[in-house]
């Protein structure tokens, strides 16, 4: 029996969740959603590489090095007779597949030490912190670059693997402040002492209550390490240090194309409007995704 | 007729450390947040708590339930000192003691369903599944008012006083017998108060709970209250059965709040003559010495800046703290 | 005599994600001079919105004022150019916000804050400013001015952030402020200081207050007249005597009826209005109020009411009430 029967009361708006909402604010961006159609594209091409192109990204043929876009070859060979446009997207499967799985580290490091830190306070939460500011002292680039060459002379170095690892462990900083700053914030909030009060500990609060809120600027900030995590590969591979040759990248054309920049201009041009627009493309997603994910910027 | 006393608080203080330094962390100051209060609430009663904020009244209320730990004192609750247990001692005890929150948004997560919500504390303590689970849920909300379809909808879409109706029937699940209620009315429209205290007094009145009533809005304590007590600064000045402490209000703050609180009658209103308080509530760092209101009393005297006043027996239950009464003296 | 300022039919809506917010919907009310006028109603019912349109406060996307007039000093508000608007602000029709902490700027030292509107409206130098700062502060009692206009608003508590308010709101002494719920983020006895302060100083300089508020207890003890609020309407007017003692609205009944009294004995049950305030995206047609209305008839679910005068002085836009029956009124006065 209704106790207060005489206040049946009937729900207010038209039923939407908050991801839903998101996905509305979204799509009305168009810029993200143009980011997101050619980061989609992108990698579709890169996963039906084989279908698109007869040439493998490792086939020389000496006869047609340093060719222009033909019909033959659609964007012209590299001094080494390789169809360039293959080794497009090909090397697109490296950019996006270190953008992409880094991120995987990153949030295996930084989310759990994150959370600890921000949940824990006090000593732990000093004792990670001070940790992570000594790693945020170190210019990122650099640190990559000396895993890098320390991996190198391993056994696996030179592979996609040594990438993910060397990037991943270095750019997993950013994610844990941002979780601990989260945390932080949220611990006070009354939900999170209802939860208390009814005799919630501290695990399943910080994985019910805690984290499902945390994640908006978090799958934002993964959304603007993407590029950083691309770019940095192809740095890497720019310098030699990257993936090992003939394993294409975006980066290693960008070197091949820079020594030949006055003759043949194109062979830098393709790589570089690649990778800019590949970055582009994560940057105005995660701009869309900021956007959109913010509850106050509801109209 | 002498009913049981639920809970017992004696003597609770409750200080918060202001720490500076980083490498050796010293104590600077102390927010005395709650400083020795004294209480006893009784089985299906409701106790009211009022005073301006600062005074500590939320803190007490927190402090009750263990969600901030006590700096000292104790809180009996069916034999066992709460403030001795460790939380996961206290874990089965909490299904007991529950808590309204404020603020309607803050306090139900906004990723759950109301499902989610109210059935969190039967989950939480593995008490049901399934059919039976959704079932119980289903009753609690109909209990509160709320249509049980809304289960599935998130907090966002229900209004601020059917967010407060979710909030009770969580604090329901478990049939505790004691809620603390934190200001649970403040952030709701006028028109939608008088629903939630109806609803507060018909549930008390089915299932027997007592209730720890805060609040700044004396009207409505005096409404529901059994016994009502003043708080100021951290201390209770004064504590009485509610129809006693609003017709002979003894302390002079509780003399000045209640002449303060604008009743809702032009007429009335014109013969009234309101006390002003001067200056403000000075900071719980650094309270007044003795008496910690005298600075702002319009009755202090030579003794009350040097004399801490003690809670005395005025008679029926009525209890104060003023110098004005002799018994206050220690 | 002719109003100070005169508010006629605005409407304010307000374009979201979800649909026209119709906040303000054909409001009319007057302030005279030297009088203290009440907008009373619950939140969402559309007085702040009003208040701001006022002044031309309203973001224009989202919001949009729609139609109306606010006719002030010879003038119509709503027609003046930005500059024109900004003359206006301060100078002559100046607001107290209900929060402080959010309505000061905390960069700036208080001391700047208040000569700035001195400097820009009436033209002062800095010292003149300064020195008129330190009255300010003087009269809304904040304790040695001369070293608190260099202190920044974090270093002030609630109730002395809403003194500087207040001071920065008469710095110019203009003849009509507009105080949004100035206490409901204050205690009550900070409440009843700062309100006897706005008294005090409305009668001093005879100032004009419009006073928003979802009180009825402040509303009983400063308005002269006061106007009912309700889903974007005014649903009732009248003097505050009329308006509490007599109420011709149902909504206003249901209000009082609801509030617990410290001067009454206590009632068992409180007499709650049932549901809750309608949603301004889908109004329903007819009388807003019809769904909780305990005292409707048929027509009023399809009708939409109109404010008409039913007793002297005394307006509600009420078909039931515009009949002459009052079945929420109990004793017969």
């Amino acid at each position: 029996m209704a106790v207060a029967s005489q206040s049946i009361a009937v729900p207010v708006r038209a039923h939407h969740t908050l991801w839903g909402d998101a996905i509305v604010r979204l799509r009305r961006n168009k810029l993200a959603m143009a980011g997101l159609a050619f980061i989609i594209l992108l990698s579709v091409v890169a996963i039906l590489a084989p279908l698109l192109t007869p040439y493998g990204f490792a086939d020389q043929n000496y006869n047609d090095i340093l060719q222009g876009p033909s019909w033959k070859h659609l964007l012209g060979t590299d001094q080494l007779g390789r169809d360039t446009f293959a080794r497009l997207i090909y090397g697109a499967r490296t950019s996006l597949s270190v953008g992409i799985f880094t991120q995987f580290i990153v949030l295996c490091i930084g989310l759990p030490l994150g959370a600890i830190a921000g949940y824990a306070g006090g000593r732990t939460d000093n004792f990670i912190m001070r940790f992570v500011d000594v790693m945020y002292a170190f210019p990122d680039l650099l640190l990559v670059i000396l895993l890098s060459s320390v991996f190198y002379g391993t056994k696996f170095g030179g592979s996609i693997y040594m990438l993910f690892l060397a990037i991943g462990l270095v750019a997993w900083v950013n994610i844990s402040r941002l979780v601990r700053g989260q945390i932080l914030s949220l611990k006070t909030r009354d939900f999170v002492s209802a939860a208390r009060a009814m005799g919630g500990m501290g695990r399943y609060i910080t994985w019910r209550h805690l984290l499902p809120n945390a994640l908006g600027p978090v799958i934002v900030s993964v959304t603007f390490n993407i590029p950083r995590a691309i770019f940095t590969e192809a740095a890497l591979s720019y310098i030699g240090i990257g993936v090992k040759p003939p394993t294409p990248s975006w980066g290693a054309m960008i070197q091949d194309g820079f020594n030949l920049i006055f003759a043949k201009p194109y062979m830098l041009l393709f790589p570089a409007i690649a990778l800019a627009l590949l970055m582009l493309s994560f940057t105005f997603l995660g701009d869309g995704l900021r956007d959109a994910l913010d509850p106050k910027l509801r109209r | 007729m002498a009913k049981e006393v639920i809970i017992e608080v004696n003597n609770l203080t409750k200080y918060f450390p202001i720490v500076k330094g980083f490498l050796r962390p010293k104590v600077v100051a102390e927010v005395k947040a709650v400083d020795g209060v004294n209480l006893a609430i009784h089985k299906g009663e409701t106790m009211g708590l009022v005073g301006e904020s600062g005074c500590g009244k939320t803190t007490l209320g927190k402090s009750v339930l263990q969600l901030y730990r006590p700096t000292s004192g104790e809180v009996i609750f069916e034999g066992k000192d709460l403030t001795q247990l460790s939380d996961k001692e206290l874990r089965p005890l909490r299904q007991k003691l529950q808590i309204i929150f404020q603020d309607p948004y803050d306090s139900l997560n906004p990723r759950f369903t109301a499902l989610d919500i109210v059935g969190e504390p039967l989950r939480i303590h593995n008490l049901m599944k399934g059919k039976q689970y959704n079932d119980r849920v289903a009753e609690l909300l109909d209990l509160v008012g709320l249509a049980p379809y809304m289960a599935e909808r998130y907090p966002h879409e229900f209004s601020g006083g059917q967010r407060q109706r979710l909030g009770v029937a969580r604090a329901l699940a478990l049939q505790p017998k004691f809620i603390v209620c934190d200001e649970p009315l403040s952030a709701l429209d006028v028109s939608i108060q008088a629903q939630i205290i109806n609803l507060l007094d018909d549930l008390q009145e089915k299932f027997g709970v007592a209730y720890l009533f805060i609040s700044h809005d004396l009207s409505v304590v005096r409404h529901i209250s059994d016994r009502v007590g003043v708080m100021y600064l951290g201390k209770l000045v004064e504590i009485s059965n509610r129809d006693e402490l609003y017709k002979n209000p003894l302390h002079p703050y509780t003399q000045a709040l209640l002449s303060a609180v604008p009743i809702p009658d032009p007429e009335v209103e014109g013969k009234r003559q309101v006390i002003v308080l001067k200056g403000e509530v000075p900071s719980p760092i650094n309270p007044p010495s003795g008496c910690v209101f005298h600075p702002r009393c319009y009755r202090a005297f030579k003794d009350c800046p040097m004399i801490i006043p003690l809670l005395a027996d005025a008679g029926g239950g009525h209890q104060v703290a003023c110098l004005l009464y002799k018994g206050s003296y220690p | 005599m002719k109003p100070l300022l005169q508010v006629s039919n605005l409407t304010t809506h307000f374009d979201t994600q979800d649909g026209i917010v119709k906040a303000v919907e054909g409001v009319s009310y007057d302030v005279n001079v030297g009088e203290t006028i009440a907008l009373v109603g619950e939140s969402g019912c559309g007085k702040t919105v009003s208040a701001l349109s006022i002044v031309r406060l309203i973001a224009e996307p989202p919001g949009k004022i729609v139609s109306g007039e606010v006719f002030f000093e010879g003038a119509d508000l709503l027609k003046l150019s930005q500059d024109e608007i900004r003359k206006v602000r301060g100078a002559k029709i100046s607001m107290i916000f209900q929060e402080p902490l959010t309505s000061l700027n905390p960069v700036l030292t208080i001391g700047r804050q208040l000569s700035e509107g001195l400097e820009y409206h009436k033209q002062l130098s800095s010292q003149d400013a300064e020195r008129e700062a330190i009255n300010l502060l003087k009269m809304v009692g904040i304790p040695h001015p001369e070293t608190r206009i260099h202190d920044y608003p974090h270093q002030f508590s609630g109730g002395m952030r809403q003194r500087v308010m207040i001071a920065i709101a008469i710095a110019c002494k203009p003849p009509l402020v507009i105080a949004d719920e100035p206490t409901t983020a204050v205690d009550v006895t900070i409440q009843a200081q700062l309100l006897e302060l706005i008294k005090g100083i409305s009668r001093e300089y005879n100032t004009a207050l419009i006073l928003i508020t979802h009180n009825l207890g402040v509303v009983a003890r400063y308005a002269h007249r006061v106007f009912v609020m309700y889903a974007g309407k005014i649903v009732e007017y009248g003097t505050a005597l009329e308006v509490y003692h007599r109420p011709l609205h149902p909504y206003t009944a249901g209000l009082l009826a609801s509030v617990p009294r410290l001067d009454e004995p206590r009632k068992t049950r409180l007499l709650p209005i049932k549901d809750q305030p309608p949603d301004l995206i889908a109004l329903p047609p007819g009388c807003a109020f019809y769904a909780r209305c305990d005292h409707a008839n048929d027509g009023c679910g399809s009708k939409k009411p109109v404010l008409m005068e039913v007793a002297k002085g005394h307006f509600s836009a009420c078909w039931v009430a515009q009949k002459g029956l009052k079945p929420w009124q109990k004793k017969s006065s």
